[in-house]
């Protein structure tokens, strides 16, 4: 720390300093799903024990990654450092908290600096992989650097999706398995998962596979949702999965294919009036498309006032 | 030479500061520069500063800070000389007028730049005689209410220099205001070159960036952007910034069946790590004093679809070279010029390309260079000296004989002034 820093702060008139700043990363990411993260350091060059240190949130007992730093070659001053997470190095899926570590000093938490994420905007996924890793470097809302993981294989990425006329069509590529005549997209409620595993019978919707000429099968699907509507105790949340096959395990619908970690800020969709199409529900309820926290596809039904007005 | 800035606060994040902060440390390769910030909210600035540009405050207003100055009663009486026509009026009160007056009268430096209205108005009325004077104007004359305009008509003959970022608002002044004496110049914002590469051109997307508010028309974006997808639903539009226009422009998103092409981003910094992963800028303002954005873009490689709004896009766009300007609020033209990029990959590139090359025009070190000459050619004419002011007043003002006669006045009671002072220190 130098002595500006400790100087208790400005009466009027006394130089301001910005202190000392905590360090930045900048990240830039590739196409696979790598990172490097460029830390400028002036003196700490010379160190060979400083590291990034990845921790992941909320673990127990917690899990970390640590990433040597080491000086850029190229760099003329020698005061950057850069420390790589390569593709091939699978991260848990989850929130990574970023923080400096030199030698035995406290850890100290980055801060982002310019990243560039390109490669991920967009991203076409390799299928020559027997998993998919996507990391997401952002801003916490505390202003510093964290970087977001999924781990994932088969993936069913969902694309353009349009809730209309009582449905929802979903525009998706499946990556990693085969999509057969017998696939088709399930709709599960989110409260079936913890306590019988799901085993209640999901309601389901066929599935048009869409000429893919390129990586990974683009799919189509339609979910009316009157099919949701009817089920008992229809109000809730519905995960969307796509199973690829009859025999096959269903995949996961998501969205993380692109630089957005959390999507449910950004990418919103119309609530619309469930079709009362006769016998029982879809009066009152409506259907919302949305985001979770980890960017999985979810339909939100809800009432919409008193029954029956 | 040794240049101090007046800012209202310098802790923030609005454009005023970046540009404030960027001539700053422009300046400071040459010049000893200090940011005088009126207010201080925040420990640390958002934006960098070049640690040899020092930074101070005259009122703190962080609650846990020692010297916190908001419960002090002398700052719940209003501002008698902080002018009432600047919208920052309600800020400022008997303990800023103090502050800002003792930091004025015993200014150490050659010149004193203001950086808003309110804040010029004082830097004319009160710095000691010596330093040269200057104000910037950030926004433009013709959107300041009458009363204000009446205000600075009469502040702005004390000053040596009066910048405006256009040549259109440096017209508006020499036109509308007498200012006999005054250097009127306009000198645009300094936008530094983005720390990342610029944008290859292939990403289909087109990107805007900027306060979700009225002045933006962005709902005239999202209607254009509407046309642009009937034609070609493979790009998108991601838009940058926060405001309170932002529930209106959702329920147009959704209005219009664009939530699956247009995205309200919220906001990014720094920026430029955004534009760079379009392809294509659009700027649908109905006003731009400047339009740092569109400089912006253009720096990352973008070429930039711009409405013809007063005063900025004009002045820093090349229709057809590196960039379209359209008519302001025309959501045909606008999708149209958008198409026209969108469906000519080698033109987009082209105009890419000599974006880059056209924006290098706003370097920081280039606008700095301008405000060093401009500082120095005003110091060395008599800033500092009354005397030496009231002569280049006359030189300068034989054309106009009534504001003439107003400088002359001005410039001779400053001139006595000036003259007492000397013969105090002598």
């Amino acid at each position: 720390m130098t002595a500006t820093t400790s100087r208790p702060a400005g009466a009027p008139g006394a130089p301001g300093t910005p202190g000392e700043t905590a360090p930045r990363a900048d990240c830039t990411a590739d196409s696979a799903g790598g990172l490097s993260f460029d830390i400028t350091l002036p003196g700490v060059a010379e160190r060979w024990d400083a590291a990034l240190l990845l921790r992941l949130r909320d673990s127990d007992p917690e899990e970390s990654v640590r990433l040597p730093l080491e000086p850029l070659s190229g760099d003329p001053d020698g005061s950057v450092l850069r420390a790589a997470l390569p593709s091939t190095v699978p991260l848990a899926e989850g929130r990574w908290d970023a923080y400096l570590v030199i030698g035995e000093d406290e850890a100290r938490r980055l801060l982002p600096g310019c990243s560039d994420l390109r490669p991920l905007v967009d991203r076409v996924p390799r299928t020559d992989r027997t998993w998919l890793g996507v990391r997401i470097p952002y801003a916490t809302k505390y202003g510093n650097l964290s970087v977001c993981s999924w781990l994932r294989w088969p993936h069913a990425e969902a694309g353009d999706i349009w809730p209309a006329d009582g449905g929802l069509t979903v525009h998706g590529r499946l990556y990693g398995a085969e999509l057969t005549p017998t696939a088709r997209l399930e709709a599960r409620p989110r409260r079936a998962a913890a306590p019988d595993g799901g085993r209640e019978r999901p309601v389901t919707a066929p599935v048009t596979p869409v000429d893919a000429p390129a990586e990974g099968h683009g799919f189509t699907a339609r979910l009316a949702y009157g099919d949701l509507a009817r089920e008992p105790g229809a109000e809730g949340d519905w995960q969307l999965w796509l199973r690829p096959g009859e025999d096959a395990e269903p995949v996961r619908v998501a969205r993380i294919l692109d630089d957005i970690v959390d999507k449910h800020r950004i990418l919103r969709y119309p609530a619309r009036p469930v079709a009362a199409d006769g016998a029982d529900g879809g009066g009152g309820l409506t259907a919302r498309p949305y985001y979770t926290g980890a960017n999985d596809l979810v339909v939100r039904l809800e009432g919409t006032g008193p029954a029956g007005s | 030479m040794h240049i101090s800035f007046l800012l209202h606060h310098g802790y923030g994040m609005g454009g005023t500061i970046r540009t404030t902060f960027n001539l700053a440390c422009a300046l400071a390769q040459q010049h000893d520069v200090e940011i005088v910030s009126v207010f201080r909210h925040r420990d640390r600035p958002v934006f960098d500063l070049d640690p040899a540009v020092r930074l101070r405050h005259l009122v703190d207003m962080r609650k846990h800070s020692p010297d916190y100055d908001g419960g002090d009663p002398e700052h719940a009486r209003p501002s008698r000389l902080f002018p009432r026509t600047d919208g920052n009026h309600r800020k400022y009160s008997a303990l800023t007028d103090r502050r800002i007056t003792e930091h004025l009268a015993g200014v150490e430096a050659d010149v004193v730049i203001g950086t808003r209205p309110g804040l010029n108005t004082m830097l004319a009325m009160h710095t000691r005689p010596g330093p040269v004077r200057m104000g910037q104007e950030h926004l433009t004359l013709s959107t300041h209410s009458r009363a204000l305009r009446a205000t600075l008509r009469g502040a702005y003959p004390r000053l040596d220099a009066l910048t405006t970022v256009t040549e259109a608002d440096a017209r508006d002044y020499r036109r509308m205001m007498r200012l006999p004496g005054v250097h009127v110049q306009a000198v645009p914002n300094g936008v530094p070159a983005p720390a990342v590469e610029p944008s290859d051109g292939t990403g289909k997307w087109v990107i805007a960036a900027g306060r979700l508010a009225p002045a933006k028309r962005y709902d005239v974006l999202l209607k254009a952007f509407a046309k642009v997808v009937e034609q070609r639903p493979d790009w998108r539009l991601r838009l940058y910034g926060a405001g309170r226009e932002e529930g209106k422009l959702r329920a147009m998103v959704e209005e219009l069946g664009l939530y699956n092409h247009a995205f309200l981003m919220g906001p990014a910094h720094p920026i430029e790590a955004e534009w760079v992963k379009g392809s294509v800028a659009a700027v649908t303002s109905s006003l731009e004093s400047f339009g740092m954005t569109i400089v912006e873009a253009m720096r990352c490689g973008l070429p930039v679809v711009a409405t013809t709004c007063p005063h900025g896009p004009g002045e820093i766009i090349a229709d057809g070279v590196d960039g379209r300007l359209v008519p302001t609020g025309d959501v045909d033209a606008i999708a149209g010029s958008l198409l026209e990029l969108i469906n000519d990959d080698e033109l987009r590139r082209r105009m890419g390309r000599a974006a880059i090359a056209d924006a290098a025009r706003y370097d920081p070190a280039r606008i700095g260079e301008m405000y060093s000459s401009l500082c120095t050619e005003l110091a060395a004419r008599g800033g500092r000296s009354g005397i030496g002011r009231l002569r280049s007043s006359l030189h300068r003002t034989r054309g106009a004989l009534l504001g003439g006669a107003y400088a002359t006045k001005d410039a001779l009671a400053r001139a006595r002034r000036g003259a007492l002072r000397r013969g105090r220190t002598a």
